[in-house]
């Protein structure tokens, strides 16, 4: 009955204790005394926890634009609606001062003056509305009755105006019940024509012009110089480099649309009614069956309660949601990114590394070549030209970036190919391949883990890089660098939208980078020299 | 050495020829050319303008007339800027762009060096706690992250440099280089400060330094003359790529700070496909990286004499 | 044999103890050690690689890595100044000047990055007031004394451009560019190959008795001993356990370990159908080790008494030291046995 059975304890003549070194346990005993990488290690899982279950999180979705929530900024205790009113009222002080109904002592009166100078917005809203509420505090300042019917106004609509969010819609289609958000484009055409009572092809059409003219106006946001026949040959070539499937894709997105908004106007009468009858408690979620065939599950909310913890974004969306989203992207570009490169690496690596000779030669001057290219630029280029979206923005920065690991793999390669356990191998008759992919890579794979670990960030870097300089991620999805790139035009009036992607992106690469040098330190106590 | 260098030098054409070769493709192959959509054309106008571009030739007569020209240094017109071509454009542009990144690279290396030194020399100190910990920052703060923050801090919030401007037009004054500078040495401080202290760090262990000791030599004698050159050589062996980061660095610089670079004419040809513009501006990056790897090569030989030159 | 006991004595190594701070606990590498060398004397420092001998010299020259080493107890007295207690700049004065080392891997141990010219002159300057050129005709004496041929232009070539055997000439040329009195040679025939060692352990034996230096040789082969050294010092798990003059050793050696070390030199005229003779086992792991004899588990005259103290040290014979139980008496024994049980 042993289950408890000490683990016996070898000791040597000299009673000292001797202990079986396994380089992996020896390995893991330093990566746990190095704190830093240990912390790192724990903030890195969180952020994968929380971008894998963005879904289940109970956040905006990260598309949903609110007009009249724009701009607002992070506020942990006020809700969306009293942030607008807060900020309506910040409009009719400065208004108020400037026709000196609200008066302030001459000091801050040059104190605004030279803020609006310096167009510091914010600090003159601050101010005002502060020296404002003072006032209203004692009776100095009333609102005039134009004025006060604006905040009525706005106070009824912040407590009645209600935010009907479709979760999903499917249809009864061929027989099945299908979500639309999985239909591919033919059935969702087919579907949504069926729906209008139109001719497949006249819809197709106008499909078409309706992408071609949200194209267009992305041109014209990126090149406000052009005009007439230069417009119509920009927007031509973008729509080229859609392609069919490009096009289909975003027609798609603008069917399940416009399908959504079908089902939100049927259903909206019944919501209303409900509402009105005042049975329902908000939030309250539901589900309605249309008479035209539609099924769609609702939820409905007080749109001017919600809390935006990380502000809105321009339009109106949940910074929250959207940063939560945008880890997702850019953490499954780094991952998926950095797997596909060592794929790559690996293959060229151990190929060039066992051969040898000739195929070692040219392989490795190939790569020789490639390292001698700006190849930032060149994924740029791909970007511009092939278009703008994840898959070729993944393919273009996994096909540079292979190169380090493929001469890394090499060099593991050619000093464990004169072992003699591979001489063994061979002695045996085991085939090349063999070899290499049962003896070799498994002898080489923790340097190759530990070092691809310290590729992640890199990664993730260049596709915010990229998607800062409006070449990588399109909207509506976000990443991190996205969202920098959209906040640094405004980062003036609105700083949070900058700092916070900015500390979120910061710390994931902090965790990452301290994580995977831990992990080098501790595995390859050696390598210490290199970047 | 010379022979090493002539070598060298004759090695960089078949790389410069292999940037221009897959850079006129990739663009060529492209879907939609630069005139395609211009139907508003009658037919003759529109053969017209594609016999002035040589568009109507085939596609390999394009290559070598193209390749022709750029022996000769003519990048062509730009299909875009109607009325400039390339090289002015180019021309304007590319000194700016030269004098930031040289400042970037001139302040990371002067601050990495030291600063790497002094880590490596005062081990387990503040004096090498400080370097490092700013290093890490360099090494996790994305560039186009801390080029809006410095001018956020520095210009928004306390006001001490103006927002945009460039020191070499319009008479601005000479700290407008300054944030550009610091925003885009930061990130290659951070890795050559890295470098050098652990090579260093190695070095000073290593049994030449201990010889040196036990001949009663000074540790700053020890240090600058002995371990130096050894401990530079990773950090000469890294400037490559530091030279290819700093190229695409200034491309958000150039954007952020609103610096009249060549970054700018990148991108704005990237969207508007102003396919002659894109070449050429890569063909000029990949010269000056190239002339650059050149140029550690050469650095390198002469800082390692166990390099053979054969 | 004995001439240099009337000389005066130039280095005095009192109770060293050299401790390096690892993660599994203290390792003592030197614990302990104490020798005497006199003007122009020879002395061989023998031993298992890892029992301390080179830490022992490095400690000498205060050049021990710290951390994670530290010089933790002992006096090394030269011309009557302890080493231990000087500063900085004064052992500086010392270093290169009037002790001087050479070490085991002439290929690490030049700077590969430096004209020969360059280490050497730096070298002869920092020690004597000379000019460049008078420095440079010195460094080209000292060349030639060690026998590198065309010296005058040898001198302007890198490291890499000279055999190994070349190298450590060198490094003997520029140790002795300063006339010091003392020469550490650490295992400086290790690296080479064997007819260039012969050549390297000759001219040192040549040199130092031309310029009358004193001479510290490690080594882990007792045949460079016999044909080198006056005296010779056992090491074994970092303290000595037998020194005594090099005829007396080997004529009468009284220590188990010096015996199993003296049968392990293979014999060019013994029967050939003879197994070489080998110590059994490993030198212990020198962290946490308990109070006992650390040869016992391999010697093969152990009894009780030597697992549970370490020997103390006595004098047999002239100049003849050794530590271990079998030279000491009953009495001393069981006091250590009953002081051991306290």
């Amino acid at each position: 009955m042993a289950i408890f059975k000490k683990k016996e304890i070898a000791k040597n003549e000299f009673d000292q204790v001797i202990v079986g070194t396994s380089l992996t346990k020896e390995a893991w005993k330093r990566l746990k005394k190095n704190r830093l990488a240990v912390v790192g290690g724990v903030i890195v899982i969180i952020y994968a926890i929380i971008a894998l279950c963005a879904d289940l999180l109970p956040i905006y979705p990260y598309d949903e634009a609110i007009t009249v929530h724009r701009n607002l900024r992070p506020s942990l205790t006020k809700t969306a609606g009293d942030l607008m009113l807060e900020q309506e009222m910040k409009n009719m002080f400065f208004q108020a001062w400037r026709q000196g109904r609200l008066e302030l002592s001459d000091q801050e009166d040059a104190q605004i003056e030279a803020w609006v100078k310096a167009s510091k917005t914010n600090d003159v809203w601050d101010l005002v509305y502060a020296r404002g509420m003072e006032a209203i505090e004692d009776g100095s300042f009333e609102w005039n009755s134009s004025e006060q019917s604006r905040i009525d106004r706005m106070l009824n609509q912040i407590a009645t105006e209600t935010q009907i969010t479709v979760n999903r819609v499917s249809v009864q289609y061929e027989g099945q019940t299908r979500n639309i958000e999985a239909m591919d484009y033919e059935e969702l055409r087919d579907l949504y024509a069926s729906l209008l009572g139109v001719e497949t092809d006249v819809l197709e059409e106008s499909l078409y012009n309706e992408v071609r003219s949200s194209v267009g106006n992305e041109v014209r946001a990126n090149d406000s110089t052009l005009s007439g026949d230069d417009l119509e040959a920009a927007i031509d070539m973008e729509m080229n480099a859609l392609g069919e499937a490009g096009i289909h894709d975003r027609a798609s997105t603008n069917v399940i649309g416009y399908i959504e908004q079908l089902a939100l106007r049927g259903a909206n009468s019944d919501v209303q009614a409900l509402i009105d009858s005042g049975s329902i408690e908000l939030p309250y979620e539901g589900t309605f069956d249309l008479s035209n065939g539609l099924h769609v599950e609702l939820e409905v909310s007080l749109m001017h309660q919600r809390r935006y913890i990380c502000g809105t974004d321009y339009l109106g969306r949940d910074l929250l949601s959207r940063i939560i989203y945008g880890s997702q992207i850019s953490i499954a570009i780094g991952i998926v990114g950095t797997v596909t490169s060592i794929f790559i690496g690996i293959l060229v690596g151990a190929l060039a590394g066992y051969l040898g000779g000739k195929v070692d030669y040219y392989l490795m001057r190939f790569v020789d070549i490639m390292y001698g290219l700006p190849y930032m630029l060149l994924v740029i280029i791909c970007m511009a030209i092939f278009g703008r979206n994840i898959i070729n923005l993944f393919f273009a920065l996994a096909l540079v970036s292979w190169l380090t690991i493929a001469r890394m793999v090499r060099g593991q390669i050619m000093s464990l190919k004169n072992q003699e356990y591979v001489e063994a191998a061979r002695s045996m008759g085991a085939s090349t391949m063999h070899i290499i992919f049962r003896h070799m890579i498994p002898n080489s794979l923790s340097i190759i883990i530990v070092y691809s670990t310290i590729r992640i960030p890199a990664f993730i870097m260049q596709e915010s890089f990229l998607s800062f300089l409006g070449l990588g991620v399109q909207a509506p999805y976000a990443s991190w660098g996205s969202l920098i790139g959209d906040a640094v035009s405004s980062m003036a009036l609105y700083p949070y939208k900058l700092i916070i992607p900015s500390i979120v992106m910061v710390v994931f690469l902090f965790s990452m980078n301290f994580f995977g040098d831990g992990l080098r330190d501790a595995f390859d106590p050696q390598s210490k020299n290199q970047l | 050495m010379t022979k090493y260098i002539i070598k060298r030098l004759i090695g960089m054409i078949p790389t410069l020829f292999i940037i221009v070769t897959l850079s006129f493709f990739i663009v060529r192959i492209a879907p939609g050319g630069p005139f395609d959509g211009e139907r508003a054309l009658p037919e003759a106008v529109k053969r017209n303008i594609e016999a002035k571009y040589h568009m109507d030739e085939t596609l390999l007569m394009q290559y070598g007339r193209y390749m022709f020209d750029v022996v000769r240094g003519d990048l062509g017109p730009s299909y875009k800027y109607k009325d400039y071509d390339v090289n002015t454009l180019i021309g304007v542009s590319l000194p700016n762009s030269i004098v930031l990144g040289s400042f970037a690279m001139v302040v990371a290396l002067i601050f990495g060096i030291s600063l790497g030194t002094l880590a490596a020399v005062k081990q387990n100190t503040i004096l090498d706690y400080f370097p490092m910990i700013l290093a890490s920052f360099g090494l996790s703060i994305p560039l186009f992250v801390f080029a809006p923050l410095l001018q956020q801090i520095f210009c928004m919030w306390l006001g001490w440099f103006p927002t945009t401007g460039w020191f070499m037009n319009n008479n601005a004054p000479l700290r407008t280089a300054v944030l550009p500078t610091i925003a885009l040495s930061f990130a290659y401080y951070a890795d050559i400060a890295r470098l050098t202290r652990s090579s260093m760090v190695e070095t000073l262990r290593s049994d030449y330094i201990r010889t040196a000791r036990a001949k009663g030599m000074k540790n700053s004698t020890i240090v600058f003359k002995h371990a130096m050159k050894g401990a530079m050589l990773p950090v000469v062996s890294y400037l490559g790529p530091a030279f290819a980061g700093i190229l695409t660095g200034s491309i958000v610089v150039e954007q952020v700070f609103l610096v009249p670079g060549l970054g700018k004419f990148f991108v704005q040809s990237s969207f508007n496909r102003d396919y002659t513009l894109i070449v050429g501006v890569v063909i000029v990056y990949s010269a000056i990286l190239i002339i650059m790897n050149f140029i550690v090569d050469i650095v390198y030989a002469f800082l390692d004499p166990r390099i053979s030159y054969k | 044999m004995s001439s240099f006991k009337d000389k005066e004595i130039l280095l005095e190594v009192k109770d060293l103890r050299t401790y390096f701070k690892t993660d599994n606990g203290i390792l003592k590498a030197v614990d302990g050690v104490s020798f005497v060398v006199h003007e122009g004397e020879t002395v061989g420092l023998v031993g298992e690689s890892g029992c301390g001998k080179s830490v022992t010299n490095l400690s000498i020259m205060r050049l021990v890595p710290s951390p994670p080493g530290k010089i933790v107890g002992g006096e090394v007295i030269y011309r009557g100044t302890d080493i231990m207690k000087l500063s900085e700049k004064e052992l500086r004065g010392i270093r290169g000047n009037k002790i001087s080392m050479i070490f085991q891997d002439p290929m690490t141990s030049l700077n590969p990055y430096l004209r020969i010219s360059t280490q050497m002159i730096e070298t002869i300057r920092l020690h004597q007031d000379m000019t460049k050129a008078q420095a440079r005709e010195r460094a080209i004496t000292m060349l030639k004394l060690v026998g590198i041929p065309s010296a005058e232009t040898r001198i302007d070539c890198y490291p890499h451009q000279f055999s190994g055997g070349m190298r450590q000439r060198v490094m003997i040329a520029m140790a002795l560019s300063c006339n010091a009195d003392l020469l550490i040679a650490d295992e400086p025939t290790t690296a080479l190959d064997v007819t260039i060692q012969a050549q390297i352990l000759e001219l040192i034996k040549k040199i130092s008795a031309e310029l009358k230096t004193a001479v510290i040789l490690i080594t882990h082969d007792l045949g460079v001993v016999a044909g080198m050294c006056d005296k010779v010092c056992v090491m074994y798990a970092g303290r000595i356990v037998e020194s005594a003059l090099t005829d007396e050793l080997y004529s009468n050696p009284a220590h188990p370990y010096t015996r199993g070390l003296i049968a392990s030199v293979p014999k060019m005229d013994g029967n050939r159908e003879e197994r070489l003779f080998s110590i059994e086992g490993q030198p212990p792991n020198v962290i946490d080790l308990p109070p006992c004899c650390p040869f016992h588990p391999r010697c093969d005259r152990t009894c009780e008494v030597c697992r549970h103290a370490y020997p103390p040290v006595k004098q047999i014979g002239e100049d003849h030291y050794v530590a271990c139980w079998l030279n000491c008496s009953e009495e001393e024994r069981q006091e250590a046995m009953n002081g051991g049980d306290k």
